[in-house]
């Protein structure tokens, strides 16, 4: 074997690795880590809110009814709204990318997307 | 022959050893991306939460796959719907507005959700009653106002109750499957499949996806959750179990993995219920006592049919903890898990090992 084969060689396997590391790198940069509160109102987005900033929304629909979401520590929770099951209000508060508070009379979805996942499809209510 | 002459195949052997390694660094990389994963949210069916989560070359196919799904639980909201009308459409609401009246003539799948709700009543030593509708209703206008007003919050009359339970009587739902009619011989007795319906629903939902060859597809409707097949990874579904603590920072109380054609249901009082003078009342009533039962925070119920696994999570909530062991032992593939007030577990006997991980 010549010596310019073993360079070829070696310079395919430098390729090889560096552009499967670069797509590595790439899917890595592409996968989003910073955890969003994602609200919709009858599969409309309604606001997004970054998870990491405290905050209290009031959520307004335009007949008066709304859910007020509170942001804190990590954490987006519904601690009051205006419908009668009220079960928004009971649900545990979130953290997790893909869990979500619905509220069914006022057809408001808070979600977060994002950020740490919790390898869960689904969960019973 | 000289090593010189070789050269060349060593070289292109080399080469294609080379690319094959790439081809395979790639694909162990890009495996998962063939196939992304998807959740599809809808709020009008059941008039509950609906959940798809499945697995699809894009979003444009699986949105096709969740459709077929959703036009499913459509058809199937209106035919078990005790509250609202349908043009065109002959449902339960229709047979209960009939009772004492007339026969009605209904769809075949209204009929075999109530030849399996009568099944199950009779299973279940009447635990789970679908006639018990005078009663139900009792409680549930009650709730509402309670829920909406809690200064107005009261229990139902005690005699009303009682008068209504005269009327829920399951052999007086007379069905004739030749001419496909549903007749109530009590005109003062409903129908309320709230036990049954979303899980009966669920079952032949799945079972006509698999049968349109839909793969590796969650479906939850209102917590009523059944899989076909498994992640696209081949890893089994993974759920969590609602903490009945709904304040707790642990939303789940416990995460199962379920096999292929598996079910989870639970029922608990943290979700639909009102309080009078500070006792928590919940939507679950024992038909023994015509009030809701208080045993427990929640039961979930495992097993391998979406219908039963509604109709038993509802029946193991209203019997003692031995009778509903007693229950679950008697039956193959059945599990549940009990959680008290006090946030104990209770496992039936391979509960543990074949859905803990």
């Amino acid at each position: 074997m010549k010596k310019n084969d073993v360079i070829l060689i070696a310079a395919l396997l430098v390729v090889a690795l560096l552009t499967a590391g670069g797509m590595r790198i790439w899917q890595m940069n592409n996968t989003k880590d910073t955890a969003n509160v994602v609200v919709t109102i009858d599969g409309e987005v309604y606001g997004t809110y970054p998870l990491s900033e405290d905050r209290t929304e009031r959520i307004e629909l335009p007949d008066g009814s709304y859910n007020i979401l509170v942001i804190s520590d990590g954490y987006a929770d519904v601690t009051e709204a205006s419908c009668p099951d009220q079960i928004c209000v009971k649900h545990n508060h979130i953290r997790y990318s893909k869990e979500s508070i619905v509220c069914l009379p006022n057809k408001v979805v808070v979600t977060v997307e994002g950020g740490k996942e919790n390898e869960i499809d689904g969960s019973t209510f | 022959m000289k090593i010189k002459n070789l050269k060349p195949a060593i070289f292109m052997g080399i080469l294609f050893i080379v690319l094959i390694a790439g081809i395979l660094i790639y694909r162990s990389f890009a495996k998962e991306k063939e196939l992304t994963r998807y959740t599809a949210t809808f709020l009008d069916v059941f008039d509950t939460r609906t959940e798809i989560v499945g697995f699809a070359v894009n979003k444009e196919k699986f949105a096709e796959d969740a459709q077929l799904i959703k036009d499913r639980l459509i058809y199937y909201n209106q035919l078990y719907d005790i509250y609202n009308d349908y043009p065109g459409v002959n449902n339960i609401k229709t047979i209960n507005d009939n009772a004492g009246i007339a026969p009605v003539e209904v769809d075949p799948e209204i009929i075999a959700l109530l030849e399996f709700s009568i099944d199950t009543y009779y299973e279940t030593d009447g635990a789970v009653n679908i006639a018990l509708g005078s009663v139900l209703s009792l409680w549930h206008r009650q709730r509402e106002i309670g829920i909406a007003d809690p200064e107005r919050a009261k229990l139902p009359d005690a005699d009303a109750l009682k008068e209504a339970s005269h009327h829920t009587d399951i052999t007086g739902i007379i069905i004739d499957k030749e001419k496909s009619t549903v007749y109530l011989s009590d005109p003062e007795m409903s129908l309320d499949v709230g036990s049954t319906g979303k899980g009966y629903a669920v079952q032949r939902v799945m079972e006509y996806a698999r049968e349109k060859g839909l793969n590796n597809v969650l479906l939850s409707l209102g917590g009523n959750i059944s899989c076909i097949g498994t992640r696209i990874d081949g890893s089994n579904f993974r759920l969590g179990i609602q903490n009945p603590d709904v304040y707790s920072d642990e939303q789940y109380i416990e995460m199962v993995d379920i096999n292929d054609g598996e079910c989870v249901v639970s029922s608990g009082d943290y979700q639909r219920f009102y309080e009078v003078d500070g006792v928590r009342y919940c939507h679950i009533i024992d038909p023994d006592t015509l009030y809701p039962s208080d045993e427990f925070a929640a039961v979930s119920v495992i097993t391998d049919d979406s219908g039963k696994a509604d109709s038993y999570s509802t029946a193991l909530y209203t019997m003692s903890l031995d009778e509903g062991m007693a229950f679950v032992k008697e039956r193959d593939n059945v599990e549940a898990m009990w959680v008290m007030h006090d946030g104990e577990k209770i496992y039936s006997d391979n509960f543990k090992e074949k859905y803990v991980k």
